[in-house]
């Protein structure tokens, strides 16, 4: 008896002693957070703020597919943000975007951003490896569900209808393992809106919240207040240096606005955030802010910044004793006048797009590219529709002042849609614009008239079509490193709203009671035609 | 002689085995009705009422920047069950439109619901678990029943079980027995009185406080026939709710009559307040609401006087405080509620619930006033159930021991004896029939 208690007793030693190796042979991994802040007065008064959060988790990398049917290996982070690596881990996915924006970006006026992910609305796309346990679109339905309760949006809703797989104008920020083919998924959701509730989760995810460093001046009130803002997370996983996710949220403020009647572009923290930075965030590797000085003007920053770097002020965040209050002020201005500023910013490339056609079922998308360098330009386009936008591919022409360039348009996919799979449009083509010229393309469109079930709540506003793509390729005066860079950077237009014939909704319970009404009749006439007997009566006298 | 022994080791093994099975019967028996009783005493403990935690769903089932004043209904009482210790994870907040963040809103980010603007009820740290297009009446009859598809995140389920209070409050345009959701579909009364029924069934709920704010508010708890609810609405069949008052510079009405007493009622409740139902019932005043409010509990068991505010409105966990060296079986444990705190500069480390995976309050915690206040307090959610269970598990301790060697020598007996029986009756076989 008690040798078989004391062989249970080795056993259990023995059990738990295993457990306890395995468990100590995951790799603890460095964890680098790094943050910064940069602010960029724009040349029509504008200030560019832009919140970037990096954490990389040193010489980790992302979940092999074909694991994904046995116990994944135990994950401890310190810095990394746990549910979002969670999620990465449990569905396998290599690299992630995802980006919530508000309002469009003006090409025009403020520049390429930094990170071209702009699009109105939410955009998601990840790359995911094969795997024979779990399918590639099995482990997209959890990702955008788990990003939906992530990041409190209606992500949930990025399913089949609204994803594609472009094979143009996205190409991978980081490194794809070779071992397993990749494939790319890539959903727009024109109509997400970016709120506090967005926010929220976005700060729980920084290892310092927003408590302390650069990210205790994203103040919801002031931000959602901003002319454009936006945040995304980027995740990539780069080979010999490890996993890295990348948040950032960007706001484009407008100073002359905020400063009420004295029209002045003078910025101060206080003004733009309503807060200052009274301590640094004690576990990040660098935090630091960075103020662009404009080339021209005469300008003042305060405090004086701890290093120059070229035009670029670097205040040391770390560094910082007292709560920490830039402003930059033009004191010789008395009025910011946007009219004497030359549009340095202006993009090679402009584009413009509506939807034309009167009606509700017959209609035709334009798009129109001016190139405005001297150089022929080499872009891709790529739109991608609902599944109740159907496009005549015949009917796409490409017109150089109304003379027919066909030869222009090389196309790469058209994946029609089916009304039974409810699939979206997807057209990707390579468009050859010579120097200083304007092209446009246009293509007839059927505007499906949809089940009364399928229209979205406020049926009569209208959808909202995600805004077409354009994606430089390549530029003729760039070449090697710089190609590179330029191929990633893409061009998003407004969003479109399309006005679907939308039936009365009360018509269901019209039929119902016009149909019950003539069953009744018919039928009670026919029974009791069939059931009553006619007879005379005799009736007594 | 030999079929003799055989026969005796027979009745012997059975006699021990039956003697070994009577006390294993009565072990577990007696450890059922000691734990029962030990769960009983703890769950039925003065302060939590008989259930171990809260939830609230809070719908807003308007869309339309002019109403907004759904929006700031449903976002007060977000606010009130937050500060009441509610934490998110067991909040559902459904918002049908986006009013804080709307283009038409002079004050991004805030949603206010007095004039002036004083308090913003939007606030820097809000989750909204169901907004826009995704508040549909499907959507939420899935929220309550739990048949949601296996992709959804927990953010987005009631995870509810047989000791949940549950605290449902929905507001918007409705009329007789039926609310509109988005101005494009009805919830009936049948409906949530179904899905009610449904909860119940798959023991999802031990009490639910059903609150409701819209015109002829009160026809929609009228067909509720599931047990444990206790329900109040707005207004009687045939009269409308009408809106509190208007913000000049928000420029619509920012909140409805009746909330907006209920509201003001509820800022006098604090977590650890013995307000009670009936106080709060008994608070309604039909002249300055312009309605006539109802209440009806016939369904719920409980008086409704003995019914604290908080038991539906907090988040409110058992805490027993033991003393570091004494073992914590033996230590009398001294139950006083805390409530669960979701503040950020102040939280204590509970959880109501199994932590969710996505959004835990835990990690907002900071580590330094955690470990405090472990060093001298032992925390534990009342869900736990390991308090009030210890005291029991210790006092049996000494039976256990006994009981445990006394079995111990019974099995080996009897298998010494079975053995030797099954060992003898092949030798005796033979020789017989040789």
């Amino acid at each position: 008896m008690v040798a078989v208690e004391w062989c249970f007793r080795l056993t259990s030693v023995a059990l738990l002693h295993g457990l306890l190796r395995a468990a100590s042979a995951a790799p603890v991994l460095e964890e680098e957070f790094y943050e910064n802040l940069k602010l960029t007065p724009l040349p029509d008064g504008r200030l560019l703020t832009r919140f970037d959060f990096k954490t990389l988790l040193r010489d980790a990398a992302p979940r092999a597919p074909h694991t994904l049917a046995e116990e994944d290996e135990p994950q401890h982070y310190n810095l990394f943000p746990l549910a979002l690596g969670q999620l990465l881990r449990e569905h396998a996915v290599t690299e992630l975007h995802l980006t919530l924006n508000a309002g469009q970006w003006n090409y025009a006026a403020w520049g390429q951003p930094e990170d071209s992910g702009v699009a109105t609305g939410a955009e998601l796309w990840a790359w995911m490896g094969e795997s024979r346990a779990i399918s590639v679109k099995d482990r997209w339905k959890g990702i955008t569900n788990g990003l939906a309760g992530l990041f409190c949006a209606t992500l949930g809703g990025l399913d089949v209808r609204r994803t594609v797989s472009p094979s143009v104008a996205f190409q991978p920020e980081g490194d794809i393992p070779s071992s397993t083919p990749h494939h790319l998924l890539y959903a727009p959701l024109p109509s997400e809106s970016v709120c506090t509730e967005n926010l929220t989760p976005f700060l729980k995810l920084l290892p310092c919240k927003s408590r302390s460093g650069v990210a205790s001046l994203l103040n919801p009130h002031r931000l959602f207040d901003a002319d454009w803002h936006g945040m995304g997370v980027h995740v990539t996983w780069e080979e010999g240096l490890g996993v890295m996710v990348r948040m950032n949220f960007v706001a484009v403020y407008n100073p002359t606005r905020l400063m009420g009647l004295q029209n002045k572009r003078d910025w101060s923290f206080r003004l733009l955030f309503d807060r200052s930075i009274t301590r640094a965030c004690p576990v990040a590797t660098r935090s630091a802010i960075h103020v662009a000085l404009p080339s021209e003007g005469n300008f003042r920053l305060e405090p004086t910044a701890h290093s120059n770097l070229g035009n670029i002020a670097i205040f040391d965040v770390s560094k910082v004793q007292e709560p920490l209050e830039l402003s930059m002020k033009w004191p010789d201005e008395s009025e910011f006048d946007h009219t004497s500023f030359a549009p340095s910013l202006s993009p090679p490339l402009t584009v413009r797009r509506v939807l034309t056609g009167a009606g509700q079922s017959q209609g035709a998308l334009a798009v129109s590219l001016s190139n405005t360098n001297t150089e022929t330009m080499r872009v891709a386009w790529v739109e991608t529709m609902p599944w109740f936008i159907k496009f005549y591919l015949h009917t796409l022409e490409a017109t150089i002042k109304g003379e027919r360039r066909n030869d222009l348009v090389k196309l790469v996919t058209y994946a029609p849609t089916s009304s039974s799979s409810q699939a979206p449009t997807l057209l990707e083509s390579h468009v050859t614009i010579p120097g200083n010229t304007t092209l446009r393309l246009t293509i007839d469109l059927e505007k499906s008239f949809i089940s009364y079930t399928q229209h979205p709540p406020a049926a009569q506003r209208g959808w909202d079509l995600p805004g077409g793509i354009i994606a430089f390729t390549s530029h003729s005066s760039h070449r090697g490193e710089k190609e590179k860079e330029l191929r990633e950077q893409r061009i998003y237009t407004p969003i479109l709203l399309v006005d679907l014939p939308t039936p009365d909704f009360s018509m269901p319970y019209n039929v119902i009671i016009m149909t019950s009404t003539l069953v009744t009749l018919l039928f009670g006439t026919i029974f009791n035609m069939l059931t009553r007997k006619f007879v005379w009566i005799k009736l007594h006298e | 002689m030999r079929t003799n022994i055989l026969k005796r080791a027979l009745l012997a093994a059975s006699a021990a085995a039956a003697l070994y099975l009577a006390l294993v019967v009565y072990e577990v028996r007696a450890n059922e009705t000691a734990h029962a009783a030990a769960a009983e005493s703890f769950f039925g403990a003065k302060n939590t009422q008989g259930h171990t935690n809260n939830w609230a769903v809070l719908v807003c089932a308007s869309r339309y920047w002019f109403n907004y004043r759904h929006m700031a209904n449903a976002l007060g009482m977000y606010r009130t069950v937050k500060r009441l210790g509610i934490p998110d994870s067991n909040i559902i907040l459904m918002l049908a439109d986006d009013a804080a963040c709307n283009p038409r809103n002079k004050f991004p980010g805030t949603v206010f619901s007095n004039a002036g603007r004083h308090l913003d009820l939007y606030g820097d740290n809000i989750e909204v678990d169901y907004r826009g297009f995704e508040v549909t009446v499907p959507n939420f009859i899935r929220l309550l029943t739990g048949r949601v598809e296996p992709n959804v995140p927990r953010s987005k389920r009631l995870l509810t079980d047989d000791r949940s209070n549950i605290f449902v409050y929905m507001t918007g345009h409705g009329g007789n027995e039926f609310l509109k959701f988005q101005d494009n579909e009805e919830i009936s009364a049948f409906d949530i009185a179904d899905a009610f029924e449904q909860m119940w069934q798959k023991k999802r709920y031990n009490e639910i406080f059903f609150m409701i704010d819209t015109c002829q508010a009160n026809t929609m708890y009228s067909k509720f026939y599931s047990p444990n609810i206790l329900a109040t609405g707005s207004s009687e069949l045939g009269e409308s709710s009408y809106s509190h008052e208007n913000d000049n510079e928000v420029g619509v009405a920012i909140i409805d009559s009746y909330t907006h007493y209920v509201l003001e009622y509820l800022e006098t409740v604090n977590k650890t307040s013995r307000t009670t139902m009936s106080d709060f019932f008994n608070h309604y005043d039909p002249v300055p609401i312009k309605s006539h409010p109802g209440v009806r509990a016939d369904l719920f068991p409980r008086p409704v006087h003995e019914t604290l505010v908080t038991d539906f409105f907090g988040g409110v966990a058992q805490v027993e405080l033991i003393d570091d060296d004494s073992e914590p079986a033996r230590g009398t444990p001294i139950s006083i509620s805390i409530p669960i705190n979701t503040n950020t500069n102040t939280n204590v480390p509970i959880q109501n619930e199994e932590p969710r995976s996505a959004r835990a309050e835990v990690r907002d915690s900071s580590p330094a006033s955690a470990r405090r206040v472990q060093s001298n307090v032992k925390v534990k959610s009342a869900g736990v159930g390991v308090g009030g269970v210890g005291s029991s598990v210790g006092s049996g301790n000494a039976r256990d021991g006994l009981s445990g060697e006394m079995r111990t020598w019974i099995g080996t007996f009897s298998v010494l004896v079975l053995g030797a029986w099954v060992a003898r009756p092949r030798g005796g076989n033979k020789k017989a029939v040789r």
